[in-house]
């Protein structure tokens, strides 16, 4: 590899790094400074992503869809193009997207706002049916002062909003900056040819990884669970050389709810699966996913069409994806046993406020090493808010926060534990919950045995995992999340110190 | 006696007329010493570090200063890093609110790598069967539930213990009222409270301060007693200790809360790296500490070192008051490699020191940067130390690479770590000098300040041993912390000097500001620098406050040994370092023996 292009491809990298940094640490959002769900990232002329800074693997693959809509609107150099709409580049209605067209490339910053005006607090409604539902939806449209207010003018805490906008133009500028000095420096055509080869490497890599694959065609079929019955989702997974084709053919039709997938939520998911049995230190590049072509039936579970609601899809679904992608690939490599399958969404609100958090859950134990307990697994990795923070902020007091033991399944590698968290409402509010591996259990591998499914609990009572409630003053929320799977015939004796 | 925030320097100082003083740093690899005579003059000596320290830092003492009597002694040390990293402490309980006995297992939650799903976390010091909840609960505005004292862990087999209670950063009673109990049930144990260490917000990052903390108290203690009773022995005083906060305190201090120096040695060499550019008359400056296995590079801002309120150490928070040392995993010992993809790689793994880089020809063969310096003729042909290189064993080990290229690779991953300091905090280094130091950072500091676009280049004479020349000269430092968590409108009277973490109200991020007249606008413009923008309408929070109790150290003129003048490229040998000057730099030593290098 040529040693210059080596150097500012590592340059372009901290660029969009850098940016991430600025974009989480002046931001609003809960969902963006506390749990970082957002990414930055850069992309050539030609809309294909160079480099990602990426906090949570579910923006991994959706973010080239956003781009492609931008750059139908020709912007000038300077402008920005706004989008939420998960039918036009986005993914789901929080996530916000912000694309700017540089003197070279395009600069992106996509972040989870906590609230776009749905009429459900946080705007993570449980039972939306329709797209609108779930909030404003935002095509892609140059972005000026008027459209940024008369947009966040319609949501909750409009000056938070425009503050998180802020942050998200602050991310773009500097982009616009740093991209300008490293023209300056080493001349347009050579930053471009370090871009080429920054694209080039990653898909020279990938591909090298995947043709180690053996070749052949898997199947596997898992399921999740709608309020009104179980949706499945089957893949059949070739590896062919060196590239991999995932078919998502035989999956549910499109979900009268809002569990549906756009196509770029089941392409993260994908793409995710490959990273972790490929390449997982490779930093995100568009050309690390070349090798890899995903296919769903148009107005499926997992490619659906306008004006289907999506809200859970992209939390929820994009979860068991990964799930049965390692499913059927685990009939020809060694794979983890299933995690937790879920993040545990809960969002509470009432005219005076709004929060919205994930809980963690065990992990599926590894051919070579146990699940670690109380972690996020698969595509999210949001950081917990400290009890300290939430209670100084908002009407809720968090009276436990534990690892709920023996909750991990057996294995000669144990699934790890889930958490249980304990959360009391200090008002009068309104919660939506969306959670999934209540029914069936993150299953063991190679003999191991399955991890325990989640729990939510509402004043001691069981509640649905998908649902909108009326809370009172002093309601106690005890969500209890899922462990993983054991991986390998446990020890025929029970493990002491199991916990 | 005077006392003021931070530095040192013509102040009014404990010491009336110049004093020796001696400065000896316990690294991992080497134990350095510098004597500072009372004219200036300066002895050096490099020792192997061997355990238990007291006796590499007695030799040390014993080869620079023999008999001479010293006016000050300091000591920086690895003691408490090593037994963290290697997991040696005391078997500490942790004592938690009910509910929130697991904290230190439960974290925030995050996994340890995006796309390695099973890759562990470090193991938490306290194990999960040690972890206990006492029935009590503080809110953010007072008692929730009342403290039961009736019904306390048994607490048998273990020698210390960590006690984290929600909220005790804003009213510790019951926290006190616990520890209290605590030591006067079992006089023998170690007991730290949140609340003493690190009155803070957050509670997963309180708890990991204490609960390692508490983990170190006992061995470390011992170890400094040792220390103590070693000195006594050979007639010397007992040596003042290092914080990674940028200051020295009484070896009882430091046993008492042994996690204040788990930066001792790095936070040392940002000191000594100040003290040379406040000495040739830069304020603003970025030092870089190059050694064998990893590089140190920091930002000095009106000569002092920055201080960050949070750094991880071994994977775990430590949320103290620390001088900002940002680390990367390259160092003249680190292999160079070729990766899948083609492209040239350096580090993390190291030769270390043995069998070190492979032209030292004790058995290396992997290629490392200190052999595509010695290819590149940047190197003598024997090291201080009496280490003869091997030009033959460097080509064999670099068959196929290019020396120079490996060396811009080095260098680009330093350029990284310079700009994260300086470009990304706000700073231009344009308006900075580069401070360069350790056995290989004035190897690569002209080719840095180049692609920097920085004018000069600071060498000090003892670039081999800074580190233990910046904590001899070190003031003694206090640090404390007041958590507030309130508007800042509403703050009430503040210290006069300190720091103040801010944040928009509503942000989770918090941005330092020295605190001064105005300091609402000076928050604004800060984040402006920071982020690119401000909201001069939007309600300020102030979150903690941070002050320390100073007091200057000993005033220190160094008279160089020899003067120097040289116009690159050339090749300077420093005690215990290498200099390459390159071509289009010259420069000479000043009266304090730094080499001033200059961009003709």
């Amino acid at each position: 590899m040529n040693l210059e292009l080596q150097l500012l491809g590592a340059q372009l990298r901290a660029i969009a790094e850098e940016m991430g940094a600025v974009l989480v640490r002046s931001s609003f959002s809960a969902n963006i400074k506390e749990r970082r769900d957002c990414s930055t990232a850069i992309f050539d002329d030609r809309g294909r992503m160079v480099t990602q800074a990426e906090h949570i693997p579910v923006h991994l693959g959706a973010m080239p869809e956003a781009v492609a809509a931008a750059r139908e609107l020709a912007p000038a150099p300077g402008e920005v193009v706004i989008l939420n709409d998960p039918y036009a580049g986005g993914t789901h209605l929080p996530d916000v997207t912000l694309v700017a067209r540089l003197d070279l490339g395009f600069a992106v910053a996509r972040a989870h706002w906590a609230d776009v005006g749905s009429p459900e607090p946080g705007s993570m409604p449980a039972r939306s049916r329709r797209l609108d539902d779930e909030g404003i939806v935002i095509p892609p449209t140059r972005l000026d002062d008027g459209l940024a207010r008369t947009l966040t003018a319609r949501m909750r805490n409009p000056g938070e909003r425009l503050g998180d906008l802020r942050a998200q133009l602050a991310a773009l500028h500097l982009a616009h900056r740093r991209l300008g000095e490293l023209c300056a420096h080493h001349g347009r055509h050579r930053v471009r040819a370090a871009m080429d080869e920054l694209l080039s490497y990653s898909e020279r890599v990938v591909r090298g990884a995947i043709a180690a694959l053996p070749d052949g065609t898997w199947s596997a079929r898992d399921v999740i669970e709608a309020p009104e019955g179980l949706l499945a989702l089957e893949a059949a997974v070739t590896v062919h050389g060196d590239e991999v084709t995932i078919d998502f053919a035989g999956s549910a039709p499109q979900h009268d709810g809002n569990l549906n997938c756009p196509l770029a939520v089941t392409r993260s998911a994908c793409y995710f699966v490959v990273r972790c049995l490929t390449e997982p230190d490779l930093p995100a590049c568009g050309g690390a996913f070349a090798p890899v072509c995903v296919v769903a039936p148009p107005g499926s579970l997992l490619n659906a069409t306008s004006p289907a609601a999506v809200a859970a899809g992209n939390v929820e679904t994009s979860s068991r994806v990964v799930d049965v992608v390692f499913a059927a690939l685990g009939q020809a490599l060694p794979v983890p046993a299933q995690g937790q399958g879920t993040m545990n969404n809960v969002a509470f609100g009432n005219e005076r406020f709004s929060y919205y958090e994930t809980i963690a859950g065990g992990q599926g134990a590894c051919p070579d090493a146990d699940g670690p307990s109380g972690v996020h697994v698969a595509m999210s990795n949001t950081l917990s808010t400290p009890a300290e923070a939430l209670e100084l902020a908002y009407p809720i007091r968090v009276e436990r926060h534990a690892l709920r033991l023996g909750s991990g399944g057996r294995g000669e590698h144990r699934g790890g534990d889930g958490v249980v968290r304990e959360l009391r409402v200090l008002e009068d509010c309104r919660c939506s919950l969306i959670a999934d591996r209540q029914v069936r259990s993150p299953a063991g591998r190679a003999g191991g045995l399955p991890g325990a499914p989640g729990r939510i609990m509402l004043n001691g009572r069981q509640v649905p995992a998908k649902a909108t409630l009326d809370l009172r003053a002093n309601d106690l929320l005890r969500i209890e999340t899922p462990g993983g799977g054991g991986f390998g015939e446990p020890p025929t004796a029970p493990p002491t110190g199991s916990g | 006696m005077g006392k003021r925030q931070g530095g040192s320097g013509d102040v009014a100082s404990t010491y009336h007329r110049p004093v020796t003083i001696l400065g000896i740093d316990v690294g991992g690899t080497f134990t350095d010493a510098v004597l500072v005579g009372d004219d200036g003059t300066v002895v050096t000596a490099k020792l192997p570090t061997r355990t238990p320290q007291a006796e590499v830092i007695v030799a040390a003492a014993r080869a620079v200063a023999g008999d001479r009597p010293l006016g000050r002694f300091t000591l920086g040390t690895t003691l408490a890093t090593n037994t963290l990293l290697e997991r040696r402490g005391a078997r500490t309980a942790f004592v938690a609110t009910e509910g929130f006995e697991h904290l230190l297992h439960v974290r925030r939650q995050t996994r340890a790598h995006l796309y390695r799903l099973c890759s562990p976390h470090p193991e938490p010091v306290v194990a999960l069967e040690r972890c206990y909840g006492v029935r009590e609960r503080m809110g953010p505005d007072g008692v929730l539930v009342p403290l039961d004292l009736d019904h306390l862990p048994p607490l048998d087999g273990v020698e210390a213990v960590a006690v984290t209670l929600l909220f005790s950063f804003r009213d510790p009673s019951h926290e006190q009222a616990l520890a209290r109990e605590l030591r006067r049930r079992h006089p023998h144990l170690h007991v730290v409270a949140s609340h003493e260490i690190a009155p803070e917000f957050r509670e997963y990052e309180r708890a990991s301060t204490t609960a390692v903390d508490a983990y170190l108290g006992p061995p470390v203690a011992r170890a400094l007693a040792g220390l103590e009773a070693a000195c006594r022995r050979h007639h010397l005083a007992a040596p003042l200790v290092f914080r990674s906060s940028g200051g020295v305190v009484t070896l009882a201090e430091a046993a008492a809360h042994p996690a204040t120096i788990l930066l001792s040695g790095p936070a040392a060499g940002a000191m000594g790296a100040a003290r040379i550019a406040r000495a040739c008359g830069y304020p603003m400056a970025l030092a870089i500490d190059m050694g064998g296995t990893s590089t140190d590079v920091s930002l000095i801002r009106d000569g002092l070192p920055e201080r960050a309120p949070e750094r991880t150490v071994g994977g775990l928070p430590v949320r103290l008051p620390t001088i900002d040392v940002h680390t990367i995993g390259a160092g003249g010992g680190s292999i160079v490699w070729r990766d899948r993809g083609g492209a040239l790689r350096i580090g993390p793994e190291s030769a270390g020191a043995a069998p070190g880089p492979a032209c030292y020809g004790n058995g290396g063969t992997r290629p490392t940067l200190t052999d595509a310096n010695l290819l590149l003729g940047r190197l003598p042909a024997e090291l201080p130390g009496g280490i003869h290189l091997d030009p033959a064993a460097a080509e064999r080990a670099m068959a196929g690479l290019e020396p120079a290229e490996v060396v811009a690779v080095a260098e680009a991953e330093m350029l990284r770590a310079l700009r994260v300091v300086s470009v990304e905090r706000g700073q231009d280094p344009r308006a900075c000098a580069l401070v360069a130091f350790g056995g290989a950072g004035p190897l690569h500091a002209c080719a840095l300040a180049e692609a920097l676009g920085i004018q000069t280049v600071l060498v000090p004479e003892t670039a081999g041993v800074l580190s233990a020349l910046g904590l001899a000269a070190s003031d003694e430092r206090r640090d404390s912390v007041r958590s507030v968590v309130r508007p800042l409108a509403q703050a009430g009277p503040l210290p006069a000097a300190g720091e103040a973490d801010l944040r928009y109200r509503g942000q989770s991020f918090e941005l330092t500001v020295p605190i001064q007249p105005g300091l609402a606008e000076a928050f604004h413009r800060l984040h402006e620098q920071r982020y690119g923008y401000a909201d001069r309408d939007r309600e300020i929070e102030l979150v903690a406050v941070r002050w320390a109790d100073t007091t200057p150290g000993p005033y220190v003129a160094l008279r160089a040994s020899a003067l120097r003048q040289v116009r690159g490229p050339a090749v300077v040998e420093l005690d215990g370092s290498t200099a390459w000057v390159g071509p289009g730099w010259s420069g000479t030593s000043d009266a304090h023996g730094t080499l001033v290098l200059e961009r003709r």
